[in-house]
């Protein structure tokens, strides 16, 4: 993801753009399963919260904009690195919900017990 | 400037020496000097000094208020006054009379009295104070003012100033018909520069009213002049600052006019005001129905671009503003001042512009001691470093390091600082120059000239004749193709299967071969697919002489485009190189196959409507840009009838620096001559290859964005596979720092390229603009080519991602945004009132606007101009330099059968013939024959009533058949070859691209209507604004929220 700052400077166009195309369907699917995943084992709230995230990601996939265009990336470039920052910061959000989520039951259980 | 009356003495002879008294007002004031100076320096003769009247005139200005100040109407007989000698005219004798007596204020009712009054003989005052014409504006505006009247003799020195410049524009035989002129000539004296010529037009008019002959007797040009300046002034002071008189004798005058500079208060402190902007008075009575503009007078670019030219002195050393053309010359030096300017701000470059005879740019070796750049920002050395420690170091223009400077390359400094040598070294004393490159500047040997040819042999293209005139074209070509003896060359030919051709030069026949997997394409042959011409030249003949034939019965309709695409990519991936497509048909099979997504009229005015002009399948993109990593450029020659989604095709041509050429519905027998001629230019023209180009730019300023047909390598660095001198690319500049303490900024671009002979260099174009800031200055530097040229880019650009409407929208906006800026910087402490405001040097960009939204690209909707045409004239515009879209937006439109009946024309006279008249159609009379030329193509429009005997003897028996089949040829008659050779010469003026000829008769439905009609961007035609209603509804805007 950070690929974008990096070749600001120094990697030339093809290669950053076919690297990051790389890692962009998998990055898809990776978040396409998690929400799948919570959906499934019934945390529906944390399935609510990667929501918006993959309807997004589908949109722009549906939409043929997900891929980087070698061409025009020196044009998207702010907009891409805007999208990529967010994306990034919703991600970390996600991550500390899980996790303090993740504790919470833990915690929970303790109790129980 | 009262020193400087070198043009004088030879003007008391005449009777116009009167004349320059008319200056006089502001002689009195004195103050004036300074501004006027500057706006009547001879040296732009063709650019009205107003167009960068100084700002700074007004505070002088003020200082001499009081000899502006109304004089009693008494005042008026004053002797200072201007009293012609009697020779100026029995006309203006009588009407000059009348004004001893009345005040001023009582003139305005007489429109007779406005005549050029001038020679009463009780007024013969020294010939020095005479101030001839007063003019009384037509319409009486502001009577009761009393005329300031000038202290006597004061003035002269001015005049003369006025003189030489008046003299270059003076132009004959300028049509009566131009009413409006007279009052715009007058008034252009100061405020619009632009205007001089035509105001010296109604003086010569042959047929013009009586008073003419008086002037005709003084030698030629000044006689206009000098009356017209007065009056200007004259009015001014009075606050009357109308119409000039001059105009009125004439009769010519109509009521409503632009009045320049009129808008001031009475007061004299306004002058430099006056020379600082032009207005419109617009809508000036709200609600009636007509607007009060007198369409004749508005400004127009007939004279064609004008390079701004207002610059200082200190920057005499710039390169040539065909190379590097900023949109303003004063280069803003805070934030907050960038976003109050409105416009782009940016550059405008042709690294390769084509220089006239004997100012070619000079190549410099300087391969033994290496190229001298800066060590930090890598600038190379120009005109603008300074030398220092007696020569031992230089200091870098742009980041302002002090470099040592190399043994080889040192010489001493004389007293002044310059160095001793700097006579022999071009590169520290031309703007433009060109270094061959040592060795590190190449990753490999320089390539040689290579020519690729992609050619499509289904039926349509089979049908067409495009296979053969193409094959004989590419034939005749051989010999000039640049680069010889290195010159590589190899063909493809693809219908459904694709088809390599062996030319090794043991061959006698070109072996041919088919390989039909478009999946899996592969090349049949490792090489001898691509050859040395020279080697194999007989080969490449043959097959050249047998194309045509070979696919004579070919009834093949499919076309594998896309396999045959990556195909040549292979064969030249190794070199790079140019590669030419003859495309006839959609791709229909293999990668790359396009739908026919078709023109959808329900898309239009969706927010779905862009798609269609943004390629629809990625392929293309990718390929493009594989292409530029391997230097290989691509023109697109598209012939198809139907529609070939050249928006998906053309973004080849777009992202490899190349030009998409599109000949709707092409026939050999009508298009075969352009098709030729532009491919043999495109062949043959000087070529650079493997290019890159930057530029780099001073401390705190940075390039942002680029527009133009390339790709970016890095974020400011241009890849140009193959570049020619009708390429232009346009940036943007933004400000890093809020504030910039420099002075100037130097901007340098480099293109580092392969010549044709096998050599490496870079040209360097070096130019400095200052840093300023004041709003107004920048105005003042305003270049409208630059700026109209980066606008279209921009509107361009913006079509791929919105709708029509909303790009017009914005152009529109923008020139709001711009004009009431301006307005807030000046209206309100000058109480402006109605008028519509606007700098000098932007004074055409509201016309190019219109234009711009009525061009091909951006015009109407579904209906109006066929999705193909729209984007390959979109492909077009994003490269034209600024000269030829100016002339593509404002195309030039003349009067031919006074030229074609006249007896004898010699060259001199051709530059009279071509005078432009303003794009409207009331500019074309029944009577006429008119050529229109917009660079592209040429119309030559017949008027109803034209007399038979012209149209028999350039059409001959074809005279009276429907001219869309009359092809023009030259026939036996005097006129018909006059006609041609004026085509011809036409043609050699631009001769990038071949202006094909049509004919079109009045009323010839719908031909004249999408040839000529809709084309008259000052007209309102389907919906659209015409000038006039553009420029109220500008006024408009910019008036709300002022």
């Amino acid at each position: 993801m950070c690929l974008a700052d990096l070749e600001f400077d120094y990697i030339n166009p093809y290669d950053s753009s076919s690297r990051i195309n790389k890692a962009i369907m998998p990055e898809y699917i990776t978040e396409a399963a998690l929400c799948l995943f919570y959906l499934v084992t019934g945390h529906w709230c944390m399935s609510l919260i990667c929501a918006p995230y993959l309807y997004y990601n589908v949109r722009l996939y549906t939409r043929q904009k997900h891929l980087i265009d070698v061409t025009e990336i020196f044009n998207q470039l702010h907009a891409e690195k805007k999208q990529r920052l967010c994306k990034l910061f919703y991600l970390i959000v996600l991550l500390f919900l899980a996790i303090f989520w993740m504790i919470l039951t833990a915690l929970e259980d303790h109790d129980m017990d | 400037m009262g020193t400087e009356n070198p043009g004088r003495p030879s003007f008391p002879a005449t009777p116009f020496a009167a004349a320059p008294p008319t200056m006089t007002p502001f002689s009195n004031s004195g103050s004036v000097v300074g501004s006027e100076a500057s706006n009547l320096r001879p040296m732009r003769p063709t650019v009205p000094p107003n167009t960068s009247p100084p700002m700074t005139a007004g505070p002088a200005g003020s200082g001499e208020s009081p000899a502006f100040r109304p004089a009693p109407p008494t005042r008026y007989n004053d002797p200072s006054l201007p009293t012609p000698p009697s020779s100026y005219g029995p006309p203006a004798a009588g009407t000059f009379n009348r004004f001893p007596t009345p005040p001023f204020g009582s003139m305005p009712p007489g429109p007779p009295a406005r005549a050029p009054v001038v020679g009463q003989p009780p007024f013969q005052p020294p010939p020095s104070q005479v101030s001839p014409p007063l003019s009384f504006r037509p319409q009486g505006q502001i009577p009761g003012v009393p005329m300031g009247s000038p202290p006597p003799g004061v003035n002269t020195p001015q005049i003369d100033s006025s003189f030489p410049a008046s003299r270059p524009n003076f132009q004959p035989s300028f049509p009566p018909t131009v009413s409006g002129y007279p009052a715009a000539g007058a008034s252009s004296q100061l405020p619009l520069p632009g205007y001089v010529k035509q105001s010296n037009a109604p003086f010569q008019a042959p047929q013009g009213p009586p008073v003419q002959s008086p002037f005709q007797a003084p030698p030629v040009g000044y006689a206009p002049s000098a009356p017209t300046p007065s009056p200007q002034f004259l009015s001014q002071q009075g606050g009357l600052a109308q119409a000039p008189p001059v105009a009125s004798p004439y009769g010519l005058h109509s009521r409503d006019q632009i009045q320049h500079s009129s808008t001031m208060p009475p007061m004299g402190a306004m002058q430099g005001l006056i020379e600082d902007f032009s207005s419109l008075s617009i809508g000036s009575v709200p609600g009636s129905i007509d607007p009060g503009v007198d369409s004749k007078s508005l400004p127009r670019p007939l004279e064609g671009d004008v390079e701004p030219n207002s610059l200082p002195e200190g920057y005499s050393l710039n390169c040539n503003p065909r190379y590097l053309r900023l949109t303003t010359n004063a280069i803003p030096n805070s934030q907050s001042l960038v976003s109050r300017w409105h416009l782009p701000l940016g550059a405008v470059v042709c690294p390769l512009a084509q220089a006239p005879q004997g100012e070619e740019v000079s190549v410099l070796n300087f391969v033994s001691s290496g190229i001298i750049r800066c060590r930090r920002c890598r600038t190379y050395v120009n005109p603008f470093v300074t030398f220092t420690d007696s020569g031992r170091k230089w200091r870098c223009n742009i980041c302002a390091l002090l470099n040592d400077v190399p043994g080889d390359y040192f010489a001493h400094l004389d007293a002044t600082g310059r160095r001793v040598d700097l006579d022999q070294r071009p590169e520290l004393t031309k703007g433009s120059v060109e270094f061959v490159a040592p060795t590190e500047y190449m990753v490999r040997p320089p390539m040689p000239p290579l020519y690729f040819f992609l050619i499509d042999v289904s039926i349509s293209a089979v049908r067409s004749g495009m296979i053969e005139v193409v094959a004989k074209t590419i034939k005749s070509c051989l010999d000039d193709l640049p680069g010889f003896p290195r010159t590589q060359i190899g063909f493809i030919t693809y219908d459904s299967t694709v088809h390599f051709y062996n030319m090794k030069s043991s061959l006698t026949q070109p072996q041919m071969m088919v390989v039909s997997d478009l999946d899996d394409i592969f090349i049949p042959l490792p090489d001898d697919l691509l050859v040395n011409l020279s080697e194999s030249r007989t080969v490449v003949e043959a097959f050249l002489d047998s194309l045509p034939t070979m696919f004579q019965d070919n009834l093949n309709m499919e076309s594998a485009f896309g396999p045959a695409l990556k195909a040549a990519f292979m064969v030249m991936s190794q070199l790079g190189g140019k590669l030419l497509i003859f495309q006839n048909t959609m791709p229909s099979l293999g990668v790359g196959r396009l739908k026919l997504r078709g023109d959808d009229p329900r898309a239009y005015g969706t927010d779905k409507e862009y798609s269609l002009r943004v390629p629809e399948d990625p392929f293309y993109k990718q390929m493009a840009a594989d292409f530029t990593k391997y230097q290989i450029g691509v023109n697109v020659y598209a012939f198809s009838d139907k529609y070939s989604d050249l928006a998906s095709i053309g973004t080849l041509a777009k992202y490899t620096g190349g030009q998409l050429y599109y000949y709707p519905s092409f026939q050999a027998a009508n298009h075969s001559e352009k098709l030729s001629h532009e491919l043999t230019r495109d062949l043959t023209r000087e070529t650079a290859w493997e290019a890159v180009m930057r530029i780099r730019c001073g401390k705190g300023i940075r390039f942002t964005s680029y527009h133009g047909n390339f790709m970016l390598r890095s974020t400011d660095l241009v890849a140009l596979p193959a570049v020619d001198c009708d390429k232009a690319y346009a940036m943007q500049l933004s400000l890093e720092e809020t504030l910039l303490t420099n002075q100037t900024v130097y901007f340098q671009v480099a293109l580092l390229y392969t010549a044709s002979c096998g050599e490496r260099r870079i040209r360097v174009h070096t130019a400095a603009a200052p840093v300023v800031s004041d709003l107004g200055e920048m105005y003042r530097q305003a270049d409208t080519g630059a700026i109209v040229s980066m606008l279209s880019r921009l509107a361009i650009e913006k079509t791929m991602s919105s709708k029509l409407e909303d790009v017009r929208s914005n152009v529109h906006l923008r020139i709001v945004k711009a004009l009431r800026e301006y307005r807030n910087l000046y209206a309100v402490q000058h109480r402006l009132g109605g008028r519509l405001i606007y700098p000098e040097s932007l004074k055409f960009l509201p016309l190019y606007g219109l234009a711009l939204c009525k061009s091909t690209p951006l015009r109407g909707g579904y209906s109006d101009v066929p999705l193909d045409e729209r984007c390959a004239a979109g492909f077009t515009m994003m490269a034209l330099p600024v000269k030829k879209l100016l002339k593509l937006l404002y195309p030039s439109l003349v009067q031919l059968d006074d030229y074609l009946l006249k007896p004898s024309a010699s060259a001199d006279e051709f530059r009279k013939v071509m005078k432009r008249l303003p794009l409207t159609a009331d500019s074309l009379d029944s009577r006429g024959l008119y050529v229109y030329d917009d660079g592209l193509q040429i119309v030559l429009w017949f008027g109803r009533m034209l007399s038979p005997d012209i149209a028999m003897n350039l059409l001959g028996p074809d005279a009276a058949a429907e001219l869309s089949r009359v092809t023009l040829m030259e026939r036996e008659t005097e006129m018909s070859r006059r006609l041609m050779g004026l085509l011809k010469k036409l043609r050699e003026s631009d001769p990038s691209y071949h202006q094909l000829c049509h004919l079109v008769r009045q009323g010839e439905q719908p031909r004249e209507g999408f040839m000529v009609l809709t084309k008259l961007v000052e007209d309102q035609t389907g919906g659209t604004n015409g000038y006039v209603d553009w420029l109220i509804q500008l006024h408009r805007q910019v008036q709300q929220n002022a």
